[in-house]
C-alpha cells in the first residue's frame, strides 16, 4: 500500500497542472503532450473522474508546501528531472528577484545544485534566470561566498 | 546532492565535480614551490600548506655557494621519497572555483572544465609571465637547460658533420700503393684502413672521417696518395655555408617554467626574453637572519644565496638575494623563521577579467 | 671551465674554428671555411697550430671538442 501511495499522489499532482493548464486555455491535446500523459488520461482528469479526493488533498498539501519541500517531494515522487522541472513550473506560480553580488567568484557551484537549471556562469559571475527561479533557496544556501540573495515578489 | 571526488596519487591528487559541467582540480607535487599564494587566496578556506616537505631537505654544503642545480633536484627527490605533499585541501570546503589555479605562479594546481585548463578559457584571468626563445638568435649551447632551476628547457643541438665542414679531396693509387700501413698509422682522424694480407692488400678512406690535414700524403714513402684541402687558403673551392649552420631546438616546458629569468641571464646570444608575473622588492634582514639556509633550499629560483666564504668552517654571516632571478613568489618570507625577509609586490601581471571578486584577489596579491 | 689547447697535438685543420658557433657569430665568413677577417674570433689557425686569440669569449658548448680529430681543444 505504501509503494502505490506515491503513484496516487503523483496522479493527484497531475490532476492539479492539468487544471491549471486548461485554465490557461491549452487543448486536452497540448495539455497531454506538457505533462507526457494519454488524452483519454486528461480527459478523465478534468471531467473529474477516475481520482479520490482524497490524493487530491494530499497533492494540494504538497502544491502549499514551501518551494524547497516541494521539490524535495518532486525528486521523491518524479524521477525524471525534466518532468519535475515541467511540473514545478506548473505548479508554482511565484515570482522572484534575484540578485548576484560581486564578491560571487564563479565557482559553479550553484549552477550544479539548481534543479530548476535556472543559473549559469557568465564571465565568472552567476547569472540567474527569474522565470525558471522556483525559490528553493539552495543557491543561497549553498554559495560559498554568499553572494546570491532570492527575494520573493509581492503580487 | 553535488559532492566532490578526490582521487590521490602518490603525492599528487584530483579533486572532481561532475554535474552540469566536469570541474577538475589538480594537483602537482613536484611543480609546487611552497609560495602560499594558493592558501591565502582560497575563498572557502579549504588550503593547508605544509610547513614545507623541505624540512626533510638535505642540507649540503653546495648549496651555500650559491647556484648548484645538482643539489636543488635531490631536494625534489627527497620530497618525493618522503611521501609527503606539500598542500593539502579539504575536498569537503573545496568549491572548484579556481582561484588557487588561477594564481598559482607555478602551475602546480590547475583546474580544468570540461578538460580545457582554465588558463585557456577567456573570462579566467592568467599572469602575463613567460619565457621565450627567439629561434633566429639561439645558437643552441645548452647553457640556459643547465641554468634552469626547474629544468623547464631542453635544448636539441643537431651538429654539422664533420665531411660537410672540411672537405677536400683524396684518392690512393692503388697501382702505386704498397700497402705498407704507414698513412693508417699516421691518421690522426683513424680514417684510412690498410689490408695487408697477401693477395687481398686493400686501402679504404673514410671521407667521412677525414679532416684532410694531409699527414697521410706527407708520410707515403711512394706518394701514393693525391689530396687537397679545401680549408687552405690555396685553395679554390667554395663551401657551402648552409653545411656548416648549427642547428636545434629549444623547447621550454610551459608547466615547469617559473619565468624566474635564468635563461635570459645566461643566453650569450640574447634569445631568451622572460616576463616576471610580479614586480616588486626581496629585502633581506642580516641583523635577523641565521643562517639556516631553508630560503636557499626553497627558492624556486636559486635566487638566493650565502656569500662564498674564505675559508672551510667559516659561516657566511648574511643572506644575500639576486633580485635579477627572484620572481618574489614569498616563499621565502613564509619560510623564515626569523621574518628576515620581507617581500613585497607593486604590481600583478594579468590577463583582465570581467570579475570584481577576481580582480581582488589578484589585487589583493599587492602588498 | 676554461678553454685549453695542446698544439703538439694540432693538425691546423682549422674544424675547431669553423665548428664554433660563436666565431660564426662574429665572424660569419669562418663557418664556410674562408678565415676570418678579423682578429675578433676565439681561435684561428696561425702558421700551421691552433691559437686562442679571445678565448674569454668562448660559452663553453664544447662544440670544438666534439669535433676535433686529435683531442687538442677541449675544455677543463
Amino acid at each position: 500500500m505504501v509503494n502505490n501511495m506515491p503513484k496516487h499522489i503523483s496522479s493527484g499532482l497531475k490532476y492539479i497542472a492539468a487544471v491549471e493548464l486548461k485554465s490557461k486555455g491549452l487543448s486536452h491535446k497540448e495539455i497531454a503532450d506538457e505533462l507526457d500523459l494519454d488524452r483519454s488520461t486528461v480527459s478523465h482528469y478534468l471531467n473529474g473522474r477516475n481520482l479520490t479526493w482524497d490524493s487530491i488533498d494530499v497533492a494540494n498539501t504538497i502544491v502549499n508546501m514551501c518551494p524547497k519541500d516541494f521539490l524535495s517531494m518532486m525528486q521523491v515522487l518524479f524521477k525524471d528531472i525534466d518532468k519535475i522541472r515541467t511540473m514545478t513550473l506548473i505548479l508554482k506560480s511565484e515570482e522572484y528577484k534575484t540578485i548576484v553580488s560581486k564578491s560571487c567568484i564563479g565557482c559553479g557551484l550553484c549552477v550544479d545544485l539548481c534543479v530548476m537549471k535556472a543559473i549559469k556562469l557568465d564571465s565568472l559571475k552567476a547569472k540567474i534566470e527569474a522565470d525558471l527561479c522556483c525559490g528553493c533557496l539552495i543557491c543561497e544556501e549553498e554559495c560559498p561566498t554568499r553572494s546570491i540573495r532570492i527575494l520573493e515578489v509581492n503580487k | 546532492m553535488i559532492k566532490n571526488e578526490k582521487e590521490i596519487k602518490g603525492n599528487d591528487f584530483n579533486i572532481t565535480r561532475s554535474a552540469e559541467e566536469l570541474r577538475k582540480l589538480s594537483f602537482n607535487d613536484h611543480v609546487c614551490i611552497g609560495c602560499g599564494i594558493c592558501e591565502s587566496t582560497c575563498p572557502v578556506e579549504a588550503i593547508s600548506l605544509d610547513a614545507i616537505a623541505n624540512i626533510e631537505r638535505n642540507y649540503t654544503g653546495t648549496y651555500f655557494s650559491g647556484h648548484e642545480k645538482i643539489t636543488q633536484n635531490n631536494v625534489l627527490e627527497t620530497n618525493k621519497a618522503g611521501n609527503k605533499t606539500k598542500l593539502t585541501i579539504n575536498e569537503d570546503k573545496c568549491v572548484l572555483c579556481g582561484m588557487c589555479s588561477g594564481l598559482c605562479p607555478a602551475s602546480a594546481l590547475t583546474l580544468t572544465i570540461d578538460n580545457e585548463p582554465i588558463k585557456n578559457i577567456d573570462a579566467y584571468p592568467s599572469y602575463i609571465a613567460y619565457a621565450e626563445c627567439n629561434d633566429d638568435e639561439c645558437i643552441y649551447c645548452g647553457k640556459c637547460e643547465i641554468a634552469c632551476p626547474r629544468d623547464a628547457i631542453t635544448v636539441k643541438r643537431n651538429l654539422p658533420e664533420r665531411a660537410k665542414l672540411v672537405t677536400g679531396e683524396i684518392t690512393p693509387d692503388k697501382d702505386t700503393c704498397i700497402y705498407c700501413g704507414v698513412c693508417e698509422e699516421m691518421c690522426p682522424a683513424d680514417a684510412i684502413d690498410v689490408t695487408k694480407a697477401i693477395g687481398e692488400e686493400d686501402i679504404v678512406i673514410d671521407t667521412d672521417k677525414c679532416v684532410y690535414c694531409l699527414v697521410c700524403k706527407k708520410a707515403c714513402p711512394v706518394e701514393a696518395i693525391t689530396a687537397v684541402c679545401r680549408l687552405c687558403p690555396y685553395g679554390e673551392y667554395d663551401l657551402d655555408e648552409a653545411d656548416a649552420e648549427i642547428t636545434g631546438t629549444t623547447i621550454i616546458s610551459e608547466d615547469d617554467c617559473i619565468s624566474c629569468g635564468w635563461c635570459e641571464g645566461v643566453c650569450p646570444t640574447d634569445a631568451m626574453t622572460v616576463k616576471k608575473p610580479f614586480e616588486g622588492t626581496l629585502v633581506t634582514d642580516p641583523e635577523k637572519c641565521g643562517t639556516c639556509g631553508a630560503c636557499v633550499d626553497l627558492c624556486p629560483c636559486n635566487a638566493l644565496s650565502f656569500p662564498k666564504t674564505k675559508g672551510p668552517g667559516e659561516r657566511s654571516v648574511q643572506i644575500v638575494s639576486n633580485d635579477d632571478y627572484c620572481i618574489k613568489c614569498g616563499a621565502c618570507a613564509r619560510i623564515c623563521p626569523n621574518d628576515a625577509i620581507e617581500v613585497s609586490r607593486t604590481g600583478v601581471n594579468h590577463t583582465p577579467t570581467n570579475s570584481e571578486s577576481w580582480t581582488d584577489a589578484l589585487e589583493a596579491l599587492k602588498n | 671551465m676554461e678553454l685549453k689547447v695542446n698544439q703538439d697535438n694540432c693538425l691546423g685543420c682549422g674544424v675547431c674554428v669553423v665548428a664554433c658557433p660563436i666565431n660564426a657569430s662574429i665572424s660569419p665568413e669562418v663557418a664556410g671555411g674562408h678565415g676570418s677577417k678579423t682578429e675578433e674570433t676565439i681561435m684561428m689557425v696561425e702558421n700551421g697550430f691552433i691559437k686562442l686569440f679571445s678565448p674569454e669569449k668562448c660559452d663553453e658548448c664544447g662544440t670544438c671538442q666534439m669535433f676535433c680529430p686529435v683531442d687538442a681543444i677541449w675544455l677543463e
